[in-house]
């Protein structure tokens, strides 16, 4: 299958639940308390606990490398967190490719909450097999 | 009382100079933890580390108690990963981190300090797997 331009990458639901979040703490190491004790998140100004940010780069490499398989290899690939996504709400990760060069591909790849507005925002570089 | 400006002063020193080195060895028991804490089933990473998984082995962001006396809280900004070599189970990686940068913005919600980490894993070979560059705010 070519890969061209403007191709969109399948997309992937996540229903992140708080158990979740505290799995994530334990697997990254991160037990920053926003991500876990609601009391904590609200007294530094947030709704409730949140995603951790790497989680959703997690999210966002699984569709990446979900629709790559061993078709190519990940080169690199940078997310930008605008936004806080809380648990029990839906996340959908999205992406398209956005240009493709001899071997190479960039992807735009976006994490999308409940309401659609994109919390999360990357590219990936890939470089596919000959 | 110590004033932000002394606290950003003391961030900037800091610059470029690279903190100790962490060392760990990519076990199957932590990369099976770690993608089933992101949900992802795919069979590959029963022996390969999947894109984000070099977080899990050293801090990406030391959270530096200095940098604590600002703001209230931690924001991850963003995250860069740059891949050279696959990751694989039993791969022993030394993980070396330094501030790259600090500055302070002042935005419509008050001052902000960024502080861009990064760190550079290397296997046991001496061969480096990976680059991450990391924002990390403090609000």
């Amino acid at each position: 299958m070519t890969i061209k331009v403007g191709d969109e990458i399948p997309e992937l639901v996540k229903h992140p639940t708080t158990r979740q979040l505290v799995q994530y703490a334990g697997a990254q190491g991160d037990f920053y308390e926003i991500h876990y004790d609601q009391a904590f998140a609200q007294s530094v100004g947030l709704p409730g606990v949140i995603l951790h940010g790497l989680l959703k780069a997690g999210f966002l490499g699984q569709l990446v490398t979900d629709w790559l398989g061993d078709r190519g290899t990940l080169k690199s690939f940078e997310v930008s967190y605008r936004g806080i996504d809380q648990p029990g709400r839906l996340y959908t990760c999205r992406g398209r490719v956005t240009k493709v060069d001899g071997d190479q591909v960039e992807l735009e790849v976006w994490g999308e909450d409940s309401t659609g507005n994109r919390t999360t925002v990357g590219t990936a570089t890939l470089a596919m097999k000959g | 009382m110590t004033t932000t400006a002394s606290i950003v002063d003391r961030l900037r020193a800091r610059i470029g100079k690279d903190g100790p080195s962490t060392e760990a060895t990519v076990e199957a028991g932590h990369l099976k933890r770690f993608v089933e804490a992101i949900g992802d089933p795919n069979a590959r990473w029963a022996s390969e580390a999947p894109p984000t998984f070099l977080v899990a082995l050293a801090s990406a962001s030391a959270h530096l108690e200095e940098a604590e006396e600002y703001g209230k809280g931690w924001l991850n900004g963003g995250n860069r990963f740059e891949y050279f070599e696959p990751v694989k189970v039993g791969d022993r990686i030394t993980a070396t981190g330094r501030v790259a940068d600090v500055y302070e913005k002042t935005g419509s919600s008050g001052s902000l300090l960024f502080i861009i980490f990064e760190t550079d894993y290397v296997n046991q070979d001496g061969r480096s797997v990976a680059r991450l560059r990391g924002t990390m705010i403090r609000r």
